[in-house]
């Protein structure tokens, strides 16, 4: 009998790794399939659905004042916020992603282009191959803002007019592009190894992890950073979309994005996974605080510290203390220097 | 593992009374690197062949790279990019004895070289306003004050480094421009991408520039880092900044004058390095030169003469490499000290070693 017993546990031990094995494996397929065609998917097919729009509406009327292309511009940029941080793939071909986005711009480049342009009156730049010729800093979201918000470069009319047209059938274009491309690399990503840019499984987890990492820093950085500057020299104006009002909003969209990737990356039902939860959760209770949607509430001490919550939320509990062991959950390598890139 | 500061530091206030010290000094340091000690706080190491501690002194926040003094003990060690300040110390008794700070609209990149005789110290800086690379001149002679500065040849310089004097007798120095467009307001982000083009530029100290450049298929492999042999060959080590899946070389040899040759290890080798190389050096006979990847958690042997991949060392978060006698030594971000075909056992500091590793 006891022998029999020994028998069966050592023929039953290299099966039950082997199972154990493919359970892990399909757990991962799994993942991969969740974050894509909850999170990534959706989301690319609704920047190409809300910029078509929004293309649709500027020509009808390109004006600034018109409430309809206000609305669609707002609708079109939320789009494209809830994909910011996801840099890699059919975003990244021909710089389609750094076209649409232009931001942070510390030189100003955006808007001295704008002027050039508007000085100008170029007609020829406004065919679809013209404006792809373009300086990247006139074209996408950030232009697009201050043709509808500043009135400096509003003049002349007509041709602001056009430009804002051209602009945003470009923006539309370039969402399509994306949009279309992704479905073939969503399959690369869920088939890793042979032609694929991925390996193994773990190296599309790791993207994922990556762009995660990356949008939380981008979001403290720059959309939050770049206002708050330093207790004693805040810098509202500059805030992310400040002209159009949506440094609040973008912050928000950003975070409940990232929030989701969160946790479609973290173990299901793990500790983990309740702790950014509610890590992020507590998060966006403290953004919902924020009063000015331009955030220039951070010129004032009470202001800036609400804002300078919303920051130490991410950075402090988040990015330095949930973060590295759910890259750990996920086989990254936290290395001092690997994550230092220079 | 660490040696005793105290009783370091206590042996040196004699010797710290003559004026002309040397390394020998201060215990002989083979190498200098910055690190980030258990307690959070960052320091300079001085470390002897095997690996122990010689001394450390204390640094104002992360380092990256140092610049060490031809004869004197004396070391200036760089802040990371985008850091605006440089501290040139004092081995032998931890004093800071002069500091360094880029002028306004300009950052220095973690690196630096000395000329021949220990007069200048040349800094790679970005003028970020501009988008342009400079090099600044310090005189040492004057305690360190700011002579003068020339451009870089290109678009953010990354490490620069002085070539052996060549039968003409006149001192070149040559400059990794990496060619991405940073702004310290937008962090490290590349402002260029659709423009981008690193290359490597000769400078001499009257602002005459050479420039190369890749392959334009290549313009978007930034050229960071960089090695010199004695007879004047010279090895740079890149980082791919365009699409993941391709995985073009990260390592190249050029004698100026002639085309550079890339190399690179068998297909999945090389791709393991993940399209970064970190840090490169020669062997101490010349003969191997290898690059590092903390991303791969590599290091990668190749044959100087030849080209010819020849091995691969494994060690997590690995980026510092130098030189040692019949081989290399490594550092990692987990605190290892390891020789590469060069006898001693590896040594382990509860330390976490910044990208480089700095020949004295």
């Amino acid at each position: 009998m006891l022998r029999s017993v020994v028998a069966l546990s050592c023929a039953l031990l290299p099966l039950s790794f082997g199972l154990q094995a493919e359970e892990a494996d399909a757990a991962k397929t799994a993942k991969i399939d969740a974050i894509l065609t909850q999170h990534v998917l959706p989301n690319f097919e609704a920047l190409a659905q809300t910029t078509a729009t929004l293309a649709t509406v500027a020509h009808e009327n390109c004006s600034p004042d018109s409430e309809a292309l206000q609305i669609a511009y707002h609708n079109a940029f939320d789009a494209w916020t809830r994909v910011s941080h996801l840099r890699f793939g059919p975003s990244e071909v021909n710089n389609r992603a750094f076209a649409l986005a232009f931001w942070p711009d510390p030189r100003g480049k955006t808007p001295k282009a704008l002027a050039r342009l508007l000085a100008d009156q170029d007609v020829a730049l406004l065919t679809p191959e013209a404006f792809e010729e373009l300086s990247i800093a006139a074209r996408g979201f950030y232009a697009l803002e201050y043709l509808l918000f500043e009135p400096q470069l509003q003049q002349p009319a007509a041709y602001a007019c056009a430009l804002v047209e051209a602009g945003t059938a470009d923006i539309a274009r370039l969402s399509a592009r994306i949009a279309a491309d992704w479905p073939d690399y969503a399959d690369q990503m869920r088939q890793a190894g042979g032609d694929s840019p991925y390996q193994t499984q773990d190296e599309v987890t790791q993207e994922f992890f990556k762009a995660l990492l990356t949008g939380l820093q981008f979001t403290t950085d720059m959309r939050l950073g770049r206002p708050l500057g330093s207790f004693d020299r805040p810098r509202p104006k500059r805030a992310e979309a400040r002209r159009s009002a949506r440094g609040r909003q973008t912050v928000a969209l950003a975070v409940a994005e990232l929030a989701e990737l969160a946790a479609l990356l973290a173990e299901d039902d793990s500790s983990l996974e309740r702790e950014l939860a509610g890590a992020f959760g507590e998060v966006a209770e403290n953004i919902d605080t924020l009063e000015s949607p331009d955030l220039s509430q951070v010129s004032d001490a009470l202001g800036w510290m609400q804002v300078d919550m919303v920051r130490l939320g991410l950075h402090d509990r988040i990015v330095e203390e949930l973060m590295p062991p759910l890259g750990e959950q996920l086989g990254v390598p936290a290395g001092f220097n690997a994550l230092d890139g220079d | 593992m660490r040696a005793s500061r105290r009783g370091f530091l206590t042996g040196l206030l004699a010797s710290s009374l003559t004026p002309q010290l040397t390394w020998a000094d201060v215990g002989a340091p083979r190498f200098l690197a910055a690190a980030k000690t258990p307690d959070g706080t960052f320091r300079l190491f001085g470390l002897a062949q095997n690996g122990e501690a010689l001394f450390d002194l204390p640094l104002p926040g992360r380092g990256h790279a140092a610049a060490a003094h031809p004869t004197r003990p004396e070391a200036v060690a760089f802040a990371r990019r985008p850091g605006t300040f440089a501290q040139v110390i004092n081995c032998a008794n931890g004093a800071v004895t002069a500091t360094l700070t880029s002028p306004e609209g300009r950052h220095f990149t973690g690196h630096g070289a000395f000329d021949l005789a220990g007069d200048l110290l040349l800094t790679p800086e970005n003028d970020y306003e501009n988008g342009m690379g400079c090099v600044a001149i310090w005189d040492r002679r004057r305690g360190y004050r700011r002579v003068g500065d020339l451009p870089s040849g290109g678009i953010g310089p990354h490490e620069m480094l002085r070539l052996p004097v060549g039968l003409d007798g006149a001192e070149r120095f040559v400059i990794a421009n990496g060619g991405i467009d940073t702004h310290p307001e937008s962090g490290r982000s590349p402002l260029n991408l659709p423009t981008m083009r690193a290359n490597l530029t000769l400078m001499d100290l009257n602002g005459g520039l050479e420039v190369v450049e890749l392959d334009s298929a290549l313009r978007l492999n930034s050229i960071r880092h960089l090695a010199v042999r004695p007879d004047g060959l010279l090895a740079f080590a890149m980082q791919w900044q365009g699409a993941d899946g391709t995985h073009p070389p990260l390592l190249g040899l050029i004698r100026w004058g002639e085309a550079p040759r890339l190399v690179q290890a068998p297909a999945p080798q090389h791709a393991g390095m993940k399209n970064y190389a970190g840090s490169v050096a020669f062997s101490g006979d010349g003969r191997q030169v290898a690059i590092t990847s903390p991303r791969g958690n590599a290091v990668q042997l190749f044959d100087a003469a030849t080209g010819a991949f020849l091995r691969q060392v494994d060690e997590t978060d690995v980026c510092g490499l130098s030189a040692l006698e019949g081989g290399f030594v490594l550092t990692s971000g987990k605190g290892v000290i390891r020789h590469i075909g060069a006898e001693g056992a590896p040594a382990r500091h509860d330390l976490a070693f910044d990208n480089h590793l700095i020949a004295v």
